[in-house]
């Protein structure tokens, strides 16, 4: 720990101008605020209790697939399962991880008092929680049972009767419609209320990476919304967009999904690695190495991974320039992605800094993550590609670079804002158990996987015959999920326990150089009560300097730096 | 001002350089990326070449089989080498104590590294590229109902949860596969209902059949065995007992078997066909308004068919 203030001293001095008394119940407050920092801690809260759900349906996966010929879920149950699971992790815990931090973060790092359009984000908010709910509440009627990505004609009324697949097009529809919203209402308040002297050379990393991100949501949401408008219209007004040999081909969802689903994956990789890159940048007191290459990398793997879309279908009946074309893009990534983990480590390779919490869950994530996109990489050649795509190692590569980004990653920015948000410190010793915890658990459980699939087993099957040289790597990794499964608990409740029982965290704990710390902690309504003039990459650093020069004029050595907000 | 300046950042030098000089460290860095990048872009046209060339069949397996084994290695030294760098960059330290000569041992090692990743990409493109003599075409000599392109064509048509394969002859089986060794089977893959996965690892990659589309697979095998392997995309409820079984066996087994096949199918047609003639006699003695409502149940069974 450092020699530095980072708690509230006991008289807390009282600067603004104070918030106005609270009238109503907290729960109305809480539905009916329009206020960026409310949506957005609702919006988090709901990817972490979602990430339990995750959690808890990929253990049963796992447990299934234990040992061969498993009685304890049977077919229908499983693919209920998988396909809630993968829709809980994507659109239930990454995006809106994704979505909810930018919406809490962003205003604060450019200065602004509030988003520009708050009704539009409010829809946003409820649409997504309304899409939740209705995701769950098929599991009192039919789950959606047709995969992770319900291809049609598998998804077509002839083949899947029931109402699952319309669950899951209504939920998900609702899920990126509400995302789409928020998106809007954040890309307006970017480009409309920074800061005065916040000139996009001047924003902040993590400020760049939410304009990247809600640019590729403006453009790849409506395709994906098409293709679900499309299969309802095929579903329930007896269209033929997706049903081949009648005018409409099932490749075309394939391509509308995977834009989308390609999207999704760099979205999580983007906003991760740019919330990795500010917490580099705090515990190492420096700027990042390569700046202005890390952010021009963050848009090129939005551009080229969106992209790679159809590396996704070098198996499908496509014309063999598509599959070049994919393969190439996805290389190419590889440039971009190696320029940003580069400057990453070679930034904290050469400063001191302080291993807290958040640089802690970052190293894991890099580190998960480099596994992950190295063997995306691989297989995104067609010769390897073609052995292994659907097998359990595409699925533990997959698995690497998600855990690793929207894990990790999701931990380390939920950890570095946290005293922002919550007003308290986080527990330390806590935070370093459900590391390592998570850690251990995630290698355990997905490094056997790549085993499995180099031996054969393909995904999305509910069972297995023994004796075909994957049974071990099965159960290794059951085992592993379990401790993952574990390491997630505890450190959820590392978040929730806090809250209440560590110090007041100052405006500033960490000595941060962007804006959002000149805030309270948690900030006002309004944000701030006055604005400085940004004149830099490092606007925080710039006020200490210019405290630290005030009272050295003044001939004043305070003992305590003086509050700024 | 000096000691306000250190009580306000504590112990750490927050007001230090804002960019980090250009240090041999990150240009030997930049060396390692280049040279993995460079490897990268090089392994693609083995990788292309290896893919999608029909006439490549066994030969191109062999080569595949390396292929996988090098990029394998590739991999795991670039995530050994990644993670290093993370751990070693993550390692607790005090930047006050110099750390020279280290240093430069780990530069020389991201050099070597990305060196290493070059030679390995060249040695792989050599080996793929350097022995087309393997490449022969097909003898069809032996095989009668080989096409002109010189390629046995076989149709597998995928069906919630079995696969049919059609042979030139006529002949069909349901499961099991048998081709003969030594000629290149050029596999059209359909489908009737859902997308199934074609998945022979040990024979060639994965490809879809879906319905409406046409989609290829090229495998030869020089060897007699049998090869297995499982459906590779969600088809509904029965997907995990969906096996195909690939049976490699000589020429004149091939002609035989087909040939035996289609006895066997047109005996057994024989077969229904009179018991259905036999039975529909019987009905008549019974009544006539059954045999008519048989007649009609046929007609539509047919027309279902057809459609």
């Amino acid at each position: 720990m450092s020699s530095y203030p980072t708690t509230m001293p006991p008289t807390r001095p009282e600067v603004s101008a104070g918030a106005p008394t609270e009238s109503r119940a907290r729960w109305i407050q809480l539905a009916t605020s329009a206020d960026h920092k409310t949506i957005g801690q609702i919006l988090l809260a709901g990817s972490f209790g979602s990430l339990f759900l995750a959690a808890l349906e990929l253990l049963l996966v796992r447990v299934q697939l234990s040992v061969p010929d498993n009685v304890f879920l049977n077919a229908v149950t499983f693919d209920r399962l998988l396909s809630v699971y993968g829709e809980t992790a994507i659109f239930l815990f990454a995006l809106p991880l994704c979505i909810g931090l930018f919406y809490y973060v962003v205003p604060l790092q450019i200065g602004a008092r509030g988003t520009a359009l708050p009704r539009v984000g409010q829809t946003g908010l409820w649409l997504f929680i309304l899409g939740g709910f209705v995701l769950y509440a098929s599991f009192l009627f039919t789950p959606p049972e047709a995969g992770i990505n319900p291809l049609p004609p598998l998804s077509e009324l002839s083949f899947t009767g029931n109402n699952g697949v319309d669950v899951w097009l209504a939920s998900t529809g609702m899920i990126i419609l509400g995302l789409l919203l928020l998106s809007i209402d954040l890309l307006t308040t970017l480009h409309n209320l920074r800061a005065p002297g916040m000139a996009w050379r001047r924003a902040p990393i993590f400020t760049w990476a939410a304009a990247i991100v809600t640019w590729l949501m403006v453009v790849v949401v409506p395709i994906m919304l098409a293709a679900i408008t499309m299969l309802m219209v095929d579903r329930k007004l007896g269209g033929t967009f997706f049903v081949g040999g009648s005018g409409g081909s099932p490749i075309l969802w394939q391509h509308m999904s995977y834009i989308f689903f390609s999207a999704s994956y760099m979205i999580i990789a983007v906003t991760f690695l740019a919330a990795i890159s500010e917490i580099v940048q705090t515990f190492t007191r420096r700027q990042l190495l390569n700046r202005n290459v890390v952010i021009g990398s963050l848009a090129a793997i939005a551009v080229l991974g969106t992209l790679a879309w159809t590396q996704n279908m070098i198996t499908a009946p496509l014309p063999s320039g598509w599959k070049y074309y994919g393969m190439l893009m996805s290389i190419s990534l590889i440039v971009p992605f190696g320029l940003i983990f580069y400057n990453l480590i070679a930034t904290v390779s050469a400063s001191d800094f302080h291993m807290r919490a958040p640089l802690r869950y970052a190293m894991g994530a890099l580190s998960l993550a480099s596994i992950g996109l190295l063997a995306e990489i691989a297989q995104s050649t067609i010769a390897v590609g073609t052995q292994l795509q659907h097998t359990y190692d595409a699925w533990a590569a997959t698995h690497f670079a998600l855990i690793g980004f929207a894990l990790f990653g999701g931990f380390a920015a939920v950890s570095y804002w946290y005293p922002k948000i919550t007003g308290r410190l986080l527990n330390e010793e806590r935070a370093k158990i459900s590391f390592g915890v998570m850690f251990a658990g995630a290698l355990i459980a997905l490094v056997p996987l790549f085993g499995a699939g180099v031996e054969g087993q393909v995904t999305d099957s509910y069972r297995y015959v023994s004796g075909q040289g994957y049974d071990v790597f099965n159960l290794i990794s059951a085992i592993g999920t379990l401790i993952l499964f574990v390491g997630v608990i505890m450190a959820v409740g590392n978040l929730i326990k806090s809250r209440t029982e560590e110090d007041a965290a100052l405006p500033d704990p960490y000595r941060g150089d962007t804006l959002e710390w000149l805030a309270l902690s948690p900030p006002v309504a309004h944000n701030f009560d006055v604005l400085p003039d940004v004149r830099g990459t490092q606007p925080m650093r710039d006020i200490r300097d210019a405290l630290v020069r005030r009272d050295a004029e003044a001939g004043n050595t305070a003992d305590e730096p003086q509050p700024v907000a | 001002m000096r000691m306000a300046r250190s009580r306000l950042s504590g112990s750490c030098d927050y007001n230090g350089p804002a960019l980090l000089p250009r240090s041999k460290k990150t240009v030997s860095l930049f060396i390692a990326l280049a040279g993995f990048l460079t490897g990268m872009g090089v392994l693609a046209g083995p990788a292309m070449a290896l893919s999608l060339n029909p006439e490549a069949g066994s030969p191109g397996i062999e080569k595949a089989n390396t292929f996988h084994w090098i990029i394998f290695v590739v991999i795991v030294i670039a995530i050994v080498a990644v993670n290093l760098a993370i751990i070693r960059a993550a390692r607790p330290r005090n930047r006050h104590v110099p750390n020279g000569g280290s240093a430069r041992k780990g530069s020389q090692l991201k050099v070597g590294l990305g060196l290493g990743v070059v030679a390995l990409a060249i040695f792989v493109t050599a080996t793929v590229f350097s022995d087309q003599s393997r490449v022969v075409p097909v003898s069809t000599e032996t095989v009668a109902d080989v096409n002109e392109s010189k390629q046995l064509e076989i149709v597998a048509t995928g069906q919630q949860w079995l696969w049919r394969f059609n042979y030139p002859n006529g002949a069909f089986s349901y499961h099991r596969l048998v081709v003969p060794a030594g000629v290149t089977v050029a596999l059209k893959l359909v489908s009737t209902d859902v997308i199934h996965g074609w998945n022979v690892p040990s024979l060639t990659g994965k490809a879809d059949a879906v319905p409406g589309k046409t989609n290829w697979v090229y495998f030869r095998a020089d060897e007699e065995g049998v090869h297995t392997g499982r459906s590779a995309i969600l088809s509904g409820q029965g997907y995990d007992t969906m096996e195909a079984k690939v049976e490699v066996v000589s020429p004149d087994e091939y002609e035989t078997f087909i040939e035996q096949l289609k006895t066997d199918i047109q005996d057994a047609q024989d077969a229904v066909e009179q018991t259905n003639h036999e039975g529909a006699a019987a009905t008549t003695d019974v009544s006539a308004g059954a045999l008519k409502d048989d007649a009609q149940d046929k007609t539509m069974k047919t027309a279902e068919k057809e459609q």
